[in-house]
Formats: structure tokens, C-alpha cells, sequence
């Protein structure tokens, strides 16, 4: 075979698996450039979404009581400003976003509206308490940077990363051709959105006064999903909360949120401070 | 020739798809966030009537039937209200040793469940069921997805919120470095008007060691006399609005359903009766 042939053979063939590659970018980011953060969303978070309350609903869906910090690692400093929360002082002092916060916000029952602001920055905006978040993919944050309720968010689309405890014993995992084989090194592509945030103003882990420090770190994990019995789309996300000052080891929250058609029942808030959302 | 094997390594090795799963295997440490102890506690879970109804009549000594002693858990509530410590390893085919999958064991009453990933199907829906059911599972980009099947009936909480024989699970695991988050999609016709979805995380503890779990029934029998099951008559649970009470809940919402999951509900519970409270504090003995 002449090898112009072979070349055109080559790529014919390779052509449609290509452009399948292609087509997933292309149908997470309509319209984005290529290249950018938009263009590789490994899957589509624009939308708005509604949070469905299914676990700690006494600590979300209604104020919890003063001292109530259950299930959080609290050290004793962190126990002494829970036990002093005074929802009214905050109020009056211009405080009630204390528990919109970044760490916090995701957890407070409400609608969210998320879009690409640009190609490098995903807009996350809330009705509860009518906050705005800025993931931005690609850089660290600005040395100056002062704090803020929704600190300063540094993005990536994560699962891609090189592993970090090999080798040998892996549990079995597909390869290439759909066999089954142990573990071993393999390509992978981003899977899901990884969100870093620093630079937060002290805050509110719950709406009662748990307190979370202006040195807290916040790790975020994203994933979008449907679900096999009603079809809805799904959007998951851990967060892990580090505060050296407050608490004794990292908190580790969970809150999913179900996808909208569109803004219908969007309704938006101020801060309050005595009220669940 | 040359030109051509190299247009196929540019072209066609990229090409391919990228297999991507990741490494699950390990020992895993919980850290497990679990609320609904209390009874009356069925707040975000969207029971219907008849799970309602079934959950008012569970009585807590019900756990000391003899039967119930050595009881196991299902694995996804294993993994959720008991000591969840988890080990994940591979499964291998008994004759072959090749991979067919993925066994997780949870440290409580030592449940195990083995998600096949080999592509062979769920038995028939009259085969037996069991503690953990039957699982097969694929992998979405790095997410192991599984569902599971043939479950026996079994609780939604450690307050008696039942599960059908009926439902069906299924469970997405994700790793992000060495924290592993499982969200659980329950799906059950009988006592739930719609998918009831929950997540809980492990961190990576390769020094973890889960210790046996020995069970025995007493020679002695249990404080339950012999031949009595404890259970509540329909509308006789004295003890279910205590939950709703001392946390200043109106009952209604405190009972669950599908309604109670949303934001709009907080407006609702405005206009809702709430009995006065007792105390402030029934939080601290959880504490």
C-alpha cells in the first residue's frame, strides 16, 4: 500500500473518533472557544438548580438552636463562639451574611443559577441570601486579595491528576478495549470540578453561630449525574472544610441540588440572620 | 511505510478512549455525618403513607427480638448508621483469579457486597434476596456506578423508617484523591414517592484495621418475652411527636414526604402549628 494511501486511511478512521472526543466538549460548552476552561467541561453545571433537603434537615431547614454544633468537630474555641451566636447582634451589626459564606452557602436551602461569565470564570449566583460566587479556572489567588463572604475561588476540572497510592493492589478497572484488568497506569480525562477557596471572611458552618475562621481552606468537589428512576439531572457536591482555628479536623458536608427548566420559583433573599434561608 | 506507522501513533493511539476508572481498593475511614435517631425523625426522607404508617408502628425494642440481635444491615445502611469502616479489594473469579469485580466490606456486623463489573446479568426477579442484594456496576468516567437488587426489607434510618424488599439502589462512588464520597439513589415503589438520594464520604487510611465482628444470640434470651413482638397500633405511638416537639418542628413536617425536601417548604412551615416546646437542649445527649 502506497503510503499516501495509508495516510488517508489513517485518518479516516481516526476521524470519527476524533470528533466524538470533540462532540463531548462541544456539547458540555456550546459556543465556547477551544482551548479555554469552558471548552473542556467535561460535563454541563449551567442551569439553574433547586436543593433538595434530605439529610441534616434540622440543621438546614430550620434554625437550629443555640450550642447545637452535632457532627461538627468543633475544638473549644470554636465551641465558645457557637455557644455565644446572637443572631440579633448580627443583624444589627450588618453580621447576617455570616451564614451565606462560602463554606456555608451551598448548604442553605435555595435555588442557584450557574453560567460561564466568561471562558475562564463560572458564575454560581443564589437566591438565598443573593450572593455570587466566581470560580475562576487558572491562576491563585492575588496576594492582596481582602476578604470577602465568597473569598477568593481558584477552579479546575479535576480526575485527571496523577495518582496518589499505587501500585499493584488496584481493584479492577476497565481498559481500553472494555476487558477487565487490575489497576495499572492508565490515561485519564477530567471528570469532575474542583473548587479551592481562600480568603474568606469568618463565617457560619451552620445558621446558629458554628464558627469557621478567616485562615479556613475550602475544597469543593463537583459531579453531574442523572438518575436512572426519574431522569433528573443531578448536581453533587462534597465539601471539605479546614479551619486550624476552629476545628480539630476537617468537615466534610454533602449537598445535592435537582436541575430547573428554567428561573421559575427563583427568589431572592437578603442575608438574614434568624431565618433557615 | 515509516510515514505511515507514524500517522498511526499520531492519529489513531490518541484517538482511542480513554479507559480513565479509578483505583478504589483500600481501607477506608468514615466520617460518616448521620442524623434520623430519634423516632418521629423522618424529616428530607419523601415517604408515602404507607411508609409513614409502617415507620409509626416500629418500636425500638424491636431490636432485641432474638431475630434481630445478630441482624446485618443492608450495605448501603451499613454504610451510613452503624461503625462504617470500609475495606474495598478486588474480586477475582474463584477459578480463573481473574478480576470480576469489587467486594466492600463495612466493619459492623461484617456485611460484604460484591459488585460485579464483568457484564453478567441481575438473576431472575423471583431468585432469593439477601442482606446486600445482588450488584453489577460499570464505570462513568471515574465513577464507579452500581445498582443493586434483590434486597431484603430493611430500615432508611436506625428509627424504624422502612424499605420494601421492593427497592432497588443505586450508588455512585467517587474518588477525589483520598476522599471517597458514595451517593446513594434509593428507589423504592412501596414507601417512597420518589428517588431518595444521600451522600456520605471515607478518607483513605491505609493503617485501617477493621476488626472482627462476632455476633451471638444470648443463651439467656433477650429483655423482650418470648413471643411478643413490640410495635406501636396505628395512631397509638405516644412517643412519635416527641422528636417534632423538642426541636420546635411542626409535626407534620418532622413526618417527611416529598414536599418537605424543598425551599418553598420553609415559608410553608410558617403558617404550621408548632407545640410549645419542652426544652432547648434534647441536642446535648446526642453530643
Amino acid at each position: 500500500m502506497q503510503p499516501r494511501r495509508v495516510a488517508l486511511l489513517v485518518a479516516a478512521l481516526s476521524l470519527p473518533i476524533s470528533a466524538h472526543v470533540a462532540a463531548q466538549g462541544a456539547q458540555a460548552a456550546p459556543g465556547a472557544a477551544s482551548g479555554t476552561a469552558r471548552a473542556a467541561a467535561p460535563y454541563d453545571t449551567t442551569g439553574y438548580w433547586v436543593s433538595e433537603v434530605t439529610e441534616k434537615w434540622r440543621f438546614r431547614m430550620v434554625v437550629p438552636d443555640k450550642g447545637d454544633y452535632t457532627q461538627v468537630p468543633l475544638n473549644p474555641e470554636g465551641r465558645k463562639i457557637a455557644n455565644a451566636w446572637d443572631p440579633a447582634r448580627d443583624q444589627a451589626s450588618g453580621e447576617a451574611c455570616k451564614s451565606y459564606g462560602a463554606a456555608a452557602l451551598l448548604q442553605v436551602p435555595g435555588r442557584l443559577h450557574i453560567y460561564w461569565q466568561d471562558d475562564s470564570t463560572l458564575r454560581l449566583d443564589t437566591d438565598s441570601g443573593t450572593q455570587t460566587r466566581l470560580f475562576r479556572f487558572g491562576g491563585s489567588p492575588p496576594p492582596n486579595a481582602a476578604p470577602s463572604w465568597q473569598g477568593h475561588s481558584v477552579a479546575m476540572w479535576g480526575g485527571a491528576e496523577p495518582r496518589d497510592r499505587r501500585d499493584g493492589q488496584g481493584g479492577p478497572v476497565q481498559d481500553a478495549s472494555g476487558r477487565l484488568v487490575v489497576a495499572g497506569a492508565q490515561r485519564k480525562e477530567p471528570d469532575h470540578l474542583k473548587v479551592v477557596t481562600t480568603r474568606m471572611r469568618p463565617g457560619y458552618l451552620q445558621k446558629n453561630g458554628v464558627p469557621y475562621s478567616g485562615d479556613a481552606l475550602l475544597e469543593e468537589y463537583f459531579d453531574v449525574f442523572s438518575d436512572p428512576y426519574t431522569r433528573s439531572t443531578w448536581l453533587v457536591m462534597t465539601t471539605v472544610v479546614t479551619d486550624p482555628r476552629y476545628l480539630v479536623e476537617p468537615l466534610i458536608m454533602h449537598a445535592h441540588f435537582k436541575k430547573l427548566p428554567d428561573a421559575s420559583g427563583w427568589d431572592p433573599t437578603p442575608c438574614r440572620a434568624d431565618e433557615p434561608r | 511505510m515509516r510515514f505511515a506507522i507514524l500517522l498511526l501513533l499520531v492519529f489513531v493511539v490518541p484517538s482511542r478512549p480513554a479507559s480513565g476508572q479509578i483505583d478504589l481498593a483500600g481501607e477506608w475511614s468514615p466520617r460518616v455525618y448521620n442524623t434520623h435517631v430519634d423516632i418521629g425523625d423522618y424529616t428530607g426522607i419523601p415517604l408515602n403513607e404507607d411508609g409513614r404508617l409502617r415507620a409509626e408502628a416500629w418500636h425500638p425494642d424491636q431490636i432485641d427480638l432474638p431475630e434481630n440481635l445478630c441482624r446485618p444491615h443492608p450495605i448501603d445502611h451499613g454504610l451510613r448508621v452503624s461503625v462504617s469502616q470500609l475495606r474495598i479489594t478486588p474480586e477475582l473469579d474463584t477459578e480463573t483469579r481473574q478480576p470480576v469485580g469489587l467486594r466492600l466490606h463495612v466493619a459492623w456486623q461484617e456485611p460484604e457486597q460484591v459488585i460485579y463489573l464483568d457484564g453478567r446479568p441481575h438473576p431472575s426477579a423471583n431468585a432469593p434476596h439477601k442482606w446486600s442484594g445482588f450488584s453489577t456496576g460499570r464505570w462513568e468516567r471515574n465513577t464507579l456506578v452500581y445498582t443493586t437488587t434483590h434486597l431484603k426489607e430493611a430500615y432508611l434510618t436506625r428509627a424504624g423508617v422502612p424499605k420494601s424488599p421492593k427497592a432497588t439502589v443505586t450508588t455512585r462512588v467517587h474518588r477525589y484523591g483520598n476522599l471517597l464520597t458514595i451517593v446513594f439513589i434509593i428507589n423504592d415503589p412501596a414507601y417512597l414517592t420518589q428517588p431518595y438520594i444521600r451522600e456520605s464520604s471515607w478518607i483513605a487510611d491505609p493503617n485501617q484495621v477493621i476488626p472482627p465482628f462476632p455476633c451471638e444470640m444470648s443463651p439467656d434470651g433477650t429483655i423482650v418475652p418470648a413471643g411478643k413482638v413490640p410495635s406501636f397500633l396505628p395512631g397509638r405511638n405516644d412517643v412519635l411527636s416527641e422528636f417534632a416537639t423538642e426541636y420546635g418542628i411542626p409535626l407534620e413536617a418532622a413526618l417527611g414526604g416529598a414536599e418537605t425536601l424543598y425551599p418553598e417548604y420553609i415559608k410553608k412551615m410558617k403558617t404550621m402549628k408548632v407545640v410549645p416546646r419542652t426544652t432547648t437542649d434534647h441536642f446535648r445527649r446526642a453530643q
